[in-house]
């Protein structure tokens, strides 16, 4: 898993850091903040360029090495928006339409196929996400264990992944 | 498969649950863990559409929980189907149109109206002119302000009940003496007069006014 092999496959391992890096930087800077794939490339672009000029020197792993480079160019994005911020306000932020199609679409069939699941299943996702109890609150509400809840929730998962597959 | 250690981070993470430290770590460790990636993202994904579509999702549980009150809607509400309730609608925006719209160009000019001696009405008033307060002595007259020519006066004198009435065209009226020698000093009286016109219909009323007759010395 964790790769310290120093000759890696570039190409490989851009194919499977991009969604990793695409989910980190969406999750801090906003899904819809339409910034975020440029600074998924500036990124990708940096740890091209770090592995190929010999500075990753595998003392840690990839994984880290990559993750080091992200949080770093996030933090710097939001100082600069902040700064931007300051001085003029920014145009408000639309999401890119065709993607919220896509996403809709998706969005729709994993609400359809939760409101399938058995109430036994639902209702600890409606305490646990929806309400935001907490699992020992869920618990407690529902008279099973806590590990109960989130064995209830792992399988709810489960039940979903194989239904969308379907 | 051996469980991740991280993998109860997961819920934790994406409900914004953990400490910056915690957070990170996590975060590096995803970076490393295809696993836990994969599950992030599913797990992701679940959250964000039962946060945006929970409302609608967990409709049955909602009202549970939280509209109990709001059951009889439902019910009222699943009585008719959508055409039906539009049908209806439809319907008491015809009734409100005719009650609100129509109507009322068709309403006939105010009907005429009788009334009887206990009867009251508001409108055109008589102005009432002498005796209006206590008087030392018994009234020879009872006198009013005119209010147009033609028309017909009455006149009500009341002790506990009606004392005496006379109908006049004048806007004056004297007592008969089988009156006055019933009227005693020291007791209370009270007056009124209606307007009649020509037609017969009453057109204004007076206040009733009450006096008292002073005992002589």
């Amino acid at each position: 898993m964790i790769e310290k092999d120093k000759n890696l496959d570039l190409d490989e391992v851009i194919l499977k850091y991009r969604s990793i890096v695409s989910f980190k930087v969406r999750k801090s800077i906003g899904n819809y903040n339409p910034d975020w794939e440029d600074v998924v490339n500036e990124i990708i672009t940096n740890v091209i360029e770090k592995v190929k000029s010999g500075e990753f020197r595998a003392e840690s792993s990839i994984g880290t090495f990559i993750y080091t480079i992200t949080s770093r160019r996030i933090i710097d994005y939001i100082r600069q928006k902040t700064k931007v911020l300051k001085h003029a306000p920014e145009p408000a932020i639309l999401p890119d339409p065709s993607e919220t199609v896509e996403d809709e679409e998706r969005a729709e069939r994993i609400a359809s196929r939760i409101n399938q699941l058995k109430p036994k299943f639902k209702e600890v996702l409606y305490l646990y996400y929806y309400k935001e109890l907490s699992r020992e609150e869920v618990a407690q509400q529902l008279g099973i264990s806590p590990r109960k809840v989130s064995e209830r929730v792992n399988y709810a998962q489960k039940l979903l992944k194989k239904m969308l597959k379907e | 498969m051996k469980k991740c250690k991280f993998e109860d981070a997961i819920d934790n993470y994406l409900l914004n649950n953990l400490a910056e430290a915690e957070k990170e770590e996590f975060e590096e460790h995803y970076f490393n863990c295809s696993q836990c990636f994969e599950k992030v993202v599913a797990r992701d994904e679940m959250i964000q559409v039962i946060k945006a579509k929970g409302a609608r999702i967990f409709r049955d549980e909602y009202v549970v929980e939280e509209a109990k009150g709001a059951a009889w809607f439902e019910k009222a509400w699943s009585f008719f189907t959508p055409r039906q309730w539009a049908a209806a609608a439809a319907a008491l925006a015809l009734v409100a149109v005719v009650v609100f719209g129509v109507l009322p160009h068709y309403r006939a000019t105010s009907p005429q109206f009788y009334i009887n001696e206990e009867d009251t009405v508001r409108g055109g008033s008589v102005t009432l002119i002498s005796p209006i307060i206590d008087i030392k002595s018994i009234p020879s007259y009872f006198e009013w302000k005119k209010l147009g020519d033609d028309l017909e006066y009455k006149i009500y004198i009341y002790n506990q009940k009606l004392l005496w009435s006379a109908s006049t065209k004048e806007n004056k009226i004297s007592l008969p003496e089988e009156i006055t020698k019933l009227m005693i000093a020291g007791e209370k009286y009270s007056w009124q007069v209606k307007a009649f016109s020509p037609e017969g219909t009453l057109i204004a009323v007076s206040s009733r006014v009450q006096f008292k007759i002073s005992k002589t010395e």
